[in-house]
């Protein structure tokens, strides 16, 4: 009998507990630096984190991560393992058919990066050449648009910037943000690596992904990136994570 | 416990004999070849409907993963060559009067045996990667038949023990060499038992190929993976990769089988 009420008193501080502020459970493939990572305290961290937490604060609700592997982060959306997918994920059109976006909240290039001494200055010079790029992002499909360049598509980003680095690749292509991560700061890579050229292809937009027709996640999840904007929190975080 | 549960259990060992490869199925044991009929008939005619029925992804997704398929098969082939050699020397090491070779090959087995395969794909690729710098092909090659060396080592071994100790004694007796008895003697007869295991492996083998695609190897999976999340057809695209992986197994342990018989065919019994 004492074991029960216990649980029922717990069940009632559980439940009162999540009611104050609502939770909205956010998968994200923390191998994705500066953006959304795991950091040296096993905590998932990054820019997105940050931004996410401060929209939460503004628009009260509170993100909880969960680290989910790339290649199968939107089936899991789809089948309700969690609200919202906040990982980078740039705005394309056959993604808007498959589920909603929330307001863009940065925006980003691709950036292809290669050894020091290539002298390579355009994409189009790698014609008969292997890129890697993490499966399925819209670096992946950067590449596949060039006739004539094979492209090798790895589980995450940092597997094919080693690649990259043993030399069994010529060349990486992914959201600037992170290329400027490993090329510029990595204290491994930066010695090795260079970003050859940022192509063009219109600018790309990361948005908050959830499942179509759930409104309410999505309108707390505007009126936070909203807020963050208004108040030029987004900025402060740029320069914290990013730089310049 | 009865007298007659403790009788059967004196006569009658009990053998659990469970590999990773699917099952083989042998013409004494109907029920299993009625399993294998209708699993066969299931994913045949389950592709076929997909196909005809519901082309709109089906037939798209089936002309994306023909080159997957060839990288799998292609990774099965060499690997299980090389395994074949592995094992071979291995098995001979495991069973040699040499202190230093036996120790040798037993310490293999037991390293391989004792790390996962996925552990060991990944250390070869990206670990050893940055002192010997290999392509993705030879690298998942490498990995496969490595890990695999050591379970055909002890098929091997336990093949070239079966062979009765009296043909050793006679093939001595007439004057050849402990090199000659095993390569004249011991081994054409080891090999009618060693083969229907290296069937089996080869099965397996071909299944565990899909741990390459995290290698970035094009493997059949690794294409079903690149189109489904990109497409956002999870449940269509995994279908298909499983049916096919099924059908490719299922045609090959019909011909391990087959093959099996034939070689008994001239045994006593």
């Amino acid at each position: 009998m004492f074991k029960r009420t216990l649980f029922t008193l717990m069940a009632l501080v559980l439940l009162t507990g999540t009611a104050l502020a609502k939770d909205i459970v956010f998968a994200t493939d923390a191998t994705w630096p500066p953006m959304e990572f795991v950091g040296p305290d096993k905590e998932i961290t990054g820019f997105a984190v940050d931004y996410m937490k401060a929209a939460g604060k503004e628009a009260g609700f509170t993100p909880v991560f969960k680290a989910v592997a790339w290649d199968g982060i939107f089936a899991g959306l789809d089948s309700g393992n969690y609200d919202a997918i906040c990982s980078s994920v740039s705005i394309t059109d056959e993604r808007k058919n498959a589920m909603d976006f929330s307001t863009p909240y940065f925006k980003v290039r691709q950036a292809l990066v290669v050894p020091k001494a290539s002298t390579v200055k355009n994409i189009d010079e790698m014609k008969g050449k292997t890129l890697g790029a993490q499966i399925s992002t819209t670096g992946h499909f950067a590449i596949k648009k060039v006739e004539g360049i094979k492209d090798k598509s790895y589980d995450e980003v940092g597997l094919a910037f080693e690649d990259l680095f043993n030399g069994r690749i010529d060349g990486v292509v992914c959201d600037d943000p992170v290329a400027a991560q490993y090329a510029l700061q990595n204290d491994k890579y930066k010695d090795a690596l260079k970003i050859a050229t940022i192509i063009e292809a219109g600018d790309e937009f990361y948005g908050i992904a959830m499942k179509k027709g759930n409104t309410e996640v999505l309108d707390l999840v505007n009126k936070g990136i909203k807020a963050v904007q208004d108040k030029g929190i987004d900025k402060e975080l740029q320069k914290k994570w990013i730089g310049q | 416990m009865n007298e007659n549960a403790k009788r059967s259990q004196d006569i009658k060992p009990v053998v659990i004999d469970i590999g990773d490869g699917a099952a083989i199925p042998s013409r004494g044991d109907r029920g299993l070849v009625s399993a294998w009929k209708l699993s066969f008939f299931f994913a045949v005619a389950t592709l076929a409907y997909l196909l005809i029925f519901r082309p709109t992804p089906y037939v798209r997704l089936i002309k994306f993963l023909p080159d997957g398929i060839l990288v799998t098969f292609q990774v099965t082939i060499f690997s299980i060559l090389l395994a074949i050699v592995i094992g071979l020397l291995t098995g001979l090491g495991r069973i040699s009067r040499n202190r230093a070779i036996n120790l040798v090959a037993s310490t293999y087995v037991e390293i391989v045996r004792g790390v996962p395969l996925l552990v060991q794909l990944f250390y070869i690729y990206y670990a050893l990667g940055q002192f010997v710098k290999v392509p993705d092909m030879v690298a998942a090659v490498v990995a496969m038949s490595f890990c695999y060396g050591a379970y055909m080592g002890e098929v091997f071994r336990a093949g070239i023990l079966s062979i009765s100790h009296g043909q050793t004694e006679a093939a001595r007796s007439l004057g050849f060499n402990r090199w000659q008895t095993m390569y004249y003697v011991i081994l054409p007869q080891a090999w009618r038992t060693i083969l229907p295991p290296v069937g089996n492996e080869f099965i397996a083998l071909l299944k565990d190929t899909s741990l390459v695609s995290i290698l970035a190897v094009s493997d059949l999976l690794r294409r079903g993976r690149e189109f489904a999340s990109e497409s956002f057809l999870y449940f269509e695209t995994y279908t298909m990769v499983a049916l096919i992986y099924l059908i490719i197994t299922l045609i090959l342990s019909k011909l391990v089988s087959i093959m099996e018989e034939r070689l008994s065919r001239h045994v006593t019994r």
